[in-house]
């Protein structure tokens, strides 16, 4: 992600309505909504319009989350990950690692919200974030971290640490 | 595939008599035991079973099962092979996921690009390659990595794993119409001009490359015998040819890796001798360029289900395609219909197809068939050839292990097009050096 310089110019600063699932209205300036993909087409589609354009999948608190890191990269120039760039989890900055210290519940409703909305930056970094969890991790600690049960049969369980075990670094 | 297959519209009805009869026969099962979520529903009205368990997906990923199988794939494609195989330790969805062999495939091309020897999946090419050195590796290797599952599921349904599976084992024949691309023989350079060339229309011509000498003397294990220790392209990555032949004899990759190498004549003595440039492709305005020209000839090997999504031509040029051993299936769409399934920005300058060539004829072939204008199908066996027109769409199957050989060209009923092209999109113009 590079950074770009020039945000204000007349048409960005232009007003967009959203409503989040329960109905809660937000207005956010036009450049931070169309961080979205997704909203970036909608209004393409339906042009000049006064509506507010309804998101019955993402709940205010979860919408203000991403309003939150929308506005904050607002003047970033979003690249695409380009697919031969060799993909990292450890390249996260200051702010976007804070940004993600929130309670399991949120961080995964984020990666929701952030895949509905075509908001690819935040798709990789809460990715990145639930990647961390894992990484390092035992298969008892990983279970732990996200409450997995055990249910292979203590045959099956001899066999799949058979390889695991085999693969241990000696 | 055996050449008997039957071909024609007329035969279609006994065609899809035996076909139905075929898919009640064939039940397709997953080394994992996964299913399509299709079975879901089921598994849960069929009163008869009365073993039903209950959906092990929500258990198996704890807070995780919020997230889809997609976004599960996003997060572990970020992890190492360590963790993937911790993580197949920790619960029998989660087992199911750190199989899902395109994980596999990233990190061998991440880690060792085109240096590995093939071990019947990714995974097992990863492992065998990461752990060569160790001393127990010959008697180790072979008998903890069993290429068949020690987990079995039978309550966990997954489209998105099931899906390359769902390929791989589709047969292609499930997908052959009618051919309505034109086949000829004993074709006279004034008749391919006056109803291919200038029509700017296809046209597989029977009779040119059994002539060549590569018709008698190629096969994989002809090259790999002559060449195996050459470097060739395939996709990203270089590999040496015998390396590739063991691959593509034994993979179950949804789309497996093509061979696709535009230095072959200079890598391997002798190869130009094999084959000539038929009469009918001659003319080759892009030659006064020598060797300033665009990428223009390739040497195409890959396995069943190898091909390319739809596509035009680079630098609006038109070509031929020679099939040399195997069989490719062609779909083919005039300059100006775009084909189902396939998105372009306004100047056509990117083209998406999102979905594999196998996901593209599950989803779209049927509707294609249906659809108006029908677009031009027709199979180019071993010893034929196919004229490309520029512009034109056009998407390409192996039906068989396939050995072809295609090259690109400027004719005089091309020439006026070509050079608008370059003139008007400079931008878009490709295979050139100052653009490598």
């Amino acid at each position: 992600m590079a950074t770009g310089s020039t945000s204000t110019n007349i048409s960005e600063l232009k007003k967009i309505k959203l409503t989040s699932s329960e109905g809660t209205e937000f207005v956010v300036d036009k450049d931070v909504g169309e961080k979205s993909i997704l909203l970036k087409n909608m209004l393409e589609d339906v042009g000049e319009n006064d509506m507010a354009i309804p998101l019955p999948n993402v709940t205010g608190p979860i919408l203000t989350k991403v309003i939150e890191y929308c506005t904050h990269h607002r003047d970033d120039f979003f690249i695409s990950q380009d697919d031969d760039n060799k993909k990292t989890s450890d390249d996260i900055d200051e702010w976007d690692s804070e940004f993600c210290k929130v309670d399991q519940g949120t961080l995964f409703e984020l990666i929701l919200a952030a895949n509905y909305l075509d908001i690819k930056p935040l798709l990789d970094l809460t990715c990145k974030t639930v990647a961390n969890m894992i990484k390092g991790k035992s298969p008892e600690e990983i279970r732990k971290t996200f409450n997995i049960a055990n249910d292979f049969t203590p045959e099956e369980e001899i066999q799949v640490k058979r390889e695991n075990e085999w693969c241990e670094e000696r | 595939m055996s050449n008997s297959r039957k071909r024609f519209a007329s035969d279609c009805s006994d065609l899809c008599n035996s076909r139905e009869q075929k898919r009640l026969h064939l039940i397709r099962s997953h080394p994992l035991g996964i299913k399509p979520w299709g079975n879901y529903y089921f598994d849960y009205t069929n009163s008869s079973n009365n073993n039903i368990k209950g959906d092990c997906r929500s258990p198996g990923l704890g807070k995780l099962a919020v997230l889809t199988d997609e976004l599960l794939l996003e997060i572990f494609g970020l992890l190492s092979h360590r963790d993937l195989l911790n993580l197949q330790v920790t619960s029998r969805v989660l087992y199911c996921f750190a199989f899902f062999d395109d994980l596999w495939k990233t990190l061998v091309f991440e880690r060792f690009k085109g240096n590995w020897q093939w071990r019947g999946n990714w995974r097992q090419t990863f492992l065998g390659k990461y752990y060569y050195h160790r001393d127990a590796y010959l008697s180790g290797i072979n008998s903890v990595f069993s290429t068949i599952s020690v987990v079995r599921l039978d309550n966990f349904y997954s489209d998105v794993l099931f899906q390359p599976f769902l390929c791989a084992t589709t047969p292609m024949d499930e997908f052959i119409g009618k051919e309505s691309i034109d086949r000829r023989a004993n074709l006279s350079m004034d008749t391919f001009i006056t109803e291919y060339a200038k029509p700017n229309k296809p046209v597989i011509i029977t009779d040119v490359v059994t002539k060549w000498p590569a018709y008698k003397k190629w096969s994989m294990d002809y090259l790999v015998e002559k060449w195996g220790d050459v470097m060739f392209r395939a996709e990203a990555v270089d590999i040496k040819l015998r390396e590739y032949a063991r691959y593509a004899a034994n993979n179950m990759d949804e789309s497996p890796l093509y061979l696709f190498d535009k230095n072959f004549a200079k890598k391997c003595y002798g190869i130009e001798n094999d084959y000539s440039v038929p009469e009918y492709f001659a003319e080759d305005f892009f030659k006064v360029l020598d060797e300033n020209r665009p990428d223009y000839r390739w040497l195409i090997i890959g396995p069943s289900r190898a091909g390319s999504t739809f596509h035009k031509d680079p630098n609006l040029t038109s070509a031929w395609n020679a099939v040399i051993t195997g069989s490719k299936k062609w779909i083919m769409y005039p300059p100006n219909i775009l084909p189902p399934g396939v998105f372009t920005s306004d100047d056509e300058a990117e083209v998406t197809s999102p979905v594999s060539l196998m996901e593209w004829h599950l989803n779209f072939y049927k509707e294609a068939q249906k659809s108006q204008p029908r677009p031009l199908e027709g199979v180019c066996r071993s010893g034929e050839i196919i004229f490309v027109p520029n512009g034109w769409w056009h998407m390409v199957v192996n039906l068989e292990d396939s050995i072809a050989i295609t090259q690109n060209f400027v004719g005089t009923h091309n020439l006026l097009n070509v050079l608008c092209f370059l003139r008007d999109k400079p931008d878009q113009i490709s295979g050139v050096f100052w653009k490598k």
